[in-house]
């Protein structure tokens, strides 16, 4: 035992500086992407295209950007958000509701409903897709964000993450509650609510983040120019005859970087959020 | 009385299998069921309105010979499951879809969780940079990393083949090479999550046990195997099921880049039903192999719950 | 009373957050831009018939030369609109990557547009056969049918099925391939190849190919692309055409690409592709091929018509020279395009009524006919149109593709099970080019499959 520790620390330096050069190895694979989707979205044709790579653009130009927003790239933008808060709003609101009682309340059904929604959990929605466009059909919301954001809301993993999280109030606090008269909905909303915050903040950016990415949805739900997502965009912007990478990088520029300014703005909120929301499951 | 029932609830929440409601007096049980319906029936609206409803219409049209024409649709029992079964499309795609999962959760597991142990107890600054960088394929968004993979990828004019001097090599159109270059981009963008939740995780291991083990002489893979481990098992367990989750639904990586080819290396089920519903039109067929997909899925997801808890 | 005021306010508070859910509801519909709202009346077969007033069509086109351009469709539009006051119009372009999943799901979810623009592959194989297209006998008028089984019968032939018009055309084609001019020059290459007529034999390609292998000067000779099902015409018309093989029977009954001529075409291939002569890619399709082309990768490319070449002319720093697919007896083949006009039956007369105007203006209206078949690059299929390019600063693009309209082959593009032989065409050029599996065996593959899926 003791032999096997003095040899771990006898190489630790030399196992941390392997370590940390693995590391940051990783880190430019991981952030290279991100640059040559930048930098590519400023390189004519000639050099996108050219045999040798051109590492930084030479001469860079706008004519990509030029050409992209010839298509409403502005709206795509807008819709990727539209939908994106939309989805996020009305899941935080029901999940929440519903994860707390899953958690907290005793009912007939409990068990089974918990049941259905770990195996409903991991269900891909091209699974269910055609059934609901027929929906979509009925209520008249096909072609529209609202065939993309209410498959989102129903999806059950949000009940799940609330309910992990609802478990962790002491019932103390609750039986408290009760006894100073407060109603369900005011226990709820000043005794609950307050502690499932953190919660509610992971949920919401693993939903937001899941609806912008949710292209399979996208692709099938939203059939008008004008209704697609910016995911939708970039990947139409490929079309049959030609593949044009300094378009679509222009568009996956637009794209990308306002939710990566967003995330590095806010990214102690953000890793917060989706840790606390978690470590506590 | 009512008191009563909620403290001993509350005390042992997870042991009473037997009988959640012991204690608990009818009347009590009804207001509880019918106040606990109530929460839940916004989320449940959506829910039974957009997963369950579809479903079970999802089962309905699988008994069906169903396309474009909704005027030829008849009913053909099990016949679109008979057909699946002597499909080898359909197997091709079942095996490339359990290669992705059981290649993907492990590997985006473990790997995160070394990322994770390695910068865990670095400076904070430090410690936000690797973690926003392993963070940066999630909000690029799939698509646009999809893309840009598409564009490296290219045989000839693609950064991977100039770089290794291989012009022509095409990466994409290889059975050997294809999945892998998938599982790859899947695990670049699956691997951000993870890593921000193990961090936490270990951050907010109980110190004190940790040093009270070191005192005791223990290794630091004992230390780990033995404290830490258990303690971040529920994050685990997390992780496990949005890796899951995620890997079962990788679509955008498969659409965009390959199209289910070369000889279909890259089919997977999801991209099979898909192509059957929205290339052949044929809805029934579709839906059969997506009710054999849930049920995969659900046993898929029970096993691995049963296996978490049991372990903790 | 404690009680009753307890559940009172949790009513009050779920039906809150319904309330909230629906208010959600209304607040984003309201902001979801409303150009793209055609969900409402369009496809609804409840939906009234807009009695004599204002009629809204929804047209859907294919990117068939500048049809799939934004402010040229905006344009043609506009005109039109401004002659017909109660009509006004929505357009949507689709591309060949993506559209066919968009009109399926717009067919499935009620959507599907008034007027869509395509091929019979598409308007009569597919949707007409499954009822979903509005007959269009009363376009195909005696003269019209004249007129356009002057230039080729098989034209009216592919529009119809079981007696009914599903499409009315507007535009023909053929499709080639193109050489690198340049390269084919410098090479040497050019000994191979006949000027005049655009053709070339089986056995000068293999030379060509090979002395541009040989040359250095391109990174690959040519690329035989399989990674999708896009612009598998000229893969088809390439396989086909090396020894005269066909791609159906006559009476496009039957899938025919196991015959020997075709299976010997497949081996040449494969032995190209061994020696380096050609290069095979499972992850490409035309797009990214076309683009290696244009790029000056690739010496040749294996899907071109006047559109491709438009569509690039900006690109390419050579000369793109169309030619016809290599032939063992002098006498290619050529696939042919034809494109025009559906209705999808929304069950409203009205708009029924008014898009066939609109297609009659398109495609009738004398001065405005010969416009719209410039638009699509491509040359009319009436007679009486002439050449429509004449004059025009294309006249010499235009003459190029129309040396090769002799050509045009069968059309057999209206055989049954189109969208399943499609995917397994591909697959099974994977599977010989990169797959190591027998020609003979993979192409018998194909036609079991192909042909099962005809019903």
């Amino acid at each position: 035992m003791n032999h096997a520790k003095s040899k771990l620390s006898g190489t630790s330096t030399g196992y941390k500086a392997i370590t940390v050069v693995i590391l940051i190895l990783l880190a430019i694979f991981f952030i290279f992407p991100l640059y040559w989707i930048v930098t590519g979205s400023f390189k004519d044709a000639m050099t996108i295209n050219a045999r040798v790579p051109q590492w930084f653009p030479l001469n860079p130009t706008l004519e990509n950007y030029a050409k992209l927003f010839k298509n409403p790239a502005g709206q795509w933008l807008l819709n990727t958000v539209i939908m994106a808060v939309g989805a996020l709003v009305l899941t935080c609101l029901t999940a929440a509701l519903a994860g707390y009682a899953l958690a907290k309340k005793r009912f007939y059904g409990r068990a089974l409903l918990f049941t259905i929604i770990i195996c409903a959990m991991a269900l891909p929605k091209q699974v269910i897709v055609i059934p609901l466009l027929r929906e979509m059909k009925i209520l008249h919301l096909a072609d529209t964000l609202w065939a993309v954001i209410l498959p989102t809301v129903g999806w059950p993993f949000g009940v799940f993450l609330m309910k992990q999280f609802s478990e962790t109030i002491p019932n103390e606090i609750l039986e408290a509650a009760r006894v100073d008269g407060a109603g369900e909905l005011r226990t709820f909303f000043s005794v609950v609510f307050p502690m499932i915050k953190p919660g509610i903040g992971a949920l919401a950016i693993f939903t937001f983040v899941n609806s912008w990415n949710d292209y399979f949805l996208q692709l099938i739900m939203l059939t008008s120019r004008t209704n697609w997502t910016i995911s939708l965009g970039i990947a139409r912007l490929q079309g049959e005859m030609s593949s044009d990478f300094g378009l679509i990088m222009a568009g996956a520029t637009l794209a990308a970087i306002p939710i990566v300014a967003v995330f590095i703005a806010f990214q102690k909120y953000f890793t917060q959020g989706i840790a606390m929301g978690a470590v506590k499951g | 009385m009512a008191q009563n029932a909620v403290a001993t609830a509350g005390k042992k929440p997870r042991k009473e299998k037997k009988s959640q409601f012991s204690g608990m007096s009818k009347a009590l049980i009804r207001r509880e069921t019918i106040s606990a319906y109530l929460f839940l029936l916004p989320s449940l609206v959506f829910f039974i309105g957009f997963v369950v409803i579809p479903m079970i219409m999802c089962a309905v049209f699988s008994l069906q010979e169903m396309g474009l024409d909704s005027s030829a649709n008849k009913f053909i029992g099990l016949a679109n499951y008979v057909k699946m079964a002597q499909d080898s499309t359909f197997w091709q795609g079942f095996v490339n879809t359990v290669i992705i999962v059981v290649v993907a959760v492990p590997a985006v597991t473990a790997f995160s969780l070394w990322v994770s142990s390695a910068i865990y107890q670095m400076k904070t600054v430090t410690r936000s940079f690797f973690r926003c960088v392993f963070y940066l394929p999630v909000v690029t968004g799939t698509v646009a990393v999809t893309v840009v993979w598409k564009w490296m990828f290219n045989p000839y004019n693609g950064l991977l083949n100039q770089i290794f001097g291989t012009t022509g090599y095409d990466w994409l159109g290889n059975s050997a090479t294809a999945i892998w270059c998938i599982i790859m981009i899947l695990f670049t963008t699956s691997i951000g999550q993870p890593i921000v939740l193990y961090v936490a995780a270990l951050g907010n291991v109980d110190q004190s046990l940790v040093e009270a083990a070191q005192v005791d002489g223990a290794t630091k893979l004992q230390v780990f195997w033995k404290i830490k481990w258990p303690q971040i098992m529920p994050t685990t367990l997390y992780i496990l099921v949005i890796t899951t989750i995620n890997s079962f639904q990788c679509f955008a990586l498969i659409q965009l880049l390959t199209s289910g080819g070369p000889n279909g290396a890259t089919n997977t089920i999801m991209y099979y039903i898909f192509q059957m519903a929205y290339n052949n039109q044929n809805f029934g067929y579709a839906n059969a192999m997506g009710v054999v997909l849930a049920i995969i899925i659900a046993i898929f997801s029970a096993i691995q719950f049963k296996f978490a808890k049991t372990d903790n | 009373m404690k009680k009753s005021k307890r559940i009172l306010a949790l009513l009050l508070g779920a039906s809150m957050s319904l309330g909230l859910a629906a208010c959600g509801g209304g607040g984003g519909t309201t902001t979801t831009p409303a150009p793209g709202n055609s969900n409402t009346p369009a496809a609804n077969e409840s939906s009234t018939p807009s009695a004599g007033g204002n009629v809204e069509l929804t047209i859907w086109t294919y990117p068939i030369g500048k049809f799939g351009d934004y402010d040229t469709m905006q344009g043609l539009i506009d005109e039109y609109t401004a002659a017909n006051p109660g009509v006004s119009i929505k357009f949507e372009l689709l591309d060949y990557t993506n559209g066919d999943t968009q009109v399926t799901s717009a067919i499935t979810s009620g959507t599907a547009p008034d007027i869509i623009m395509e091929g019979p592959e598409r308007l009569v194989t597919n949707w007409g056969a499954n009822n979903l297209m509005v007959d269009l006998s009363d376009l195909w008028t005696e003269e019209a049918t004249a007129d356009i089984a002057a230039t080729s019968q098989a034209v009216v032939d592919a529009c119809q099925m079981d007696g009914k018009y599903y499409e009315y055309p507007l535009c023909m084609t053929t499709h080639c391939m193109a050489i690198n001019y340049e390269v084919f020059e410098e090479a040497g290459a050019l000994q191979y190849i006949d000027e005049e007529t655009r053709t070339w034999t089986t056995d000068n390609f293999v030379k060509a190919m090979e002395t541009i292998r040989d040359s250095g000067l391109v990174s690959v000779p040519g690329i035989v692309y399989c990674g999708g099902q896009g612009g598998d015409q000229g893969t088809r018309a390439l396989v086909n055409n090396l020894y005269s093989g066909t791609y159906t029977n006559a009476d496009h009954t039957e899938y025919t690409a196991n015959s020997t001529e075709n299976v010997k075409a497949l081996e040449l291939i494969k032995s190209m592709v061994d020696s380096g002569a050609l290069n095979a890619n499972a992850g490409f399709q035309a797009a990214d091929e076309l683009q290696q082309f244009a790029n000056g990768t690739a010496a040749v490319t294996f899907c071109w018509n006047a559109s491709n070449k438009a569509n690039y002319a900006s690109q390419v720093a050579f000369t793109p020279y169309a030619m016809a697919f290599p032939t063992d007896d002098g006498k290619p083949e050529l696939c042919g395009g034809i494109w025009g006009f559906g209705i999808f039956d929304n069950g409203d007369q009205a708009k029924i009524d008014a898009a066939k105007d609109f297609i009659r203006y398109i495609c009738d209206d004398p001065e405005q006919a010969k416009e719209s078949v410039q638009l699509t690059g491509f040359f009319p299929v009436r007679a009486s149109l002439g050449n429509v390019y004449e004059g025009t600063e294309t006249e010499a693009d235009a003459a190029e593709f129309l040396t090769l309209m002799p050509y045009m082959g069968d059309y057999y593009n209206v055989i049954g099970g189109w969208t399943e032989q499609r995917t397994n065409w591909w697959n099974m050029l994977q599977k010989i080019l990169t797959g190591g599996v027998d020609a003979q065996t993979a192409a018998d593959e194909f036609v079991t499959n192909s042909n099962a899926a005809i019903g």
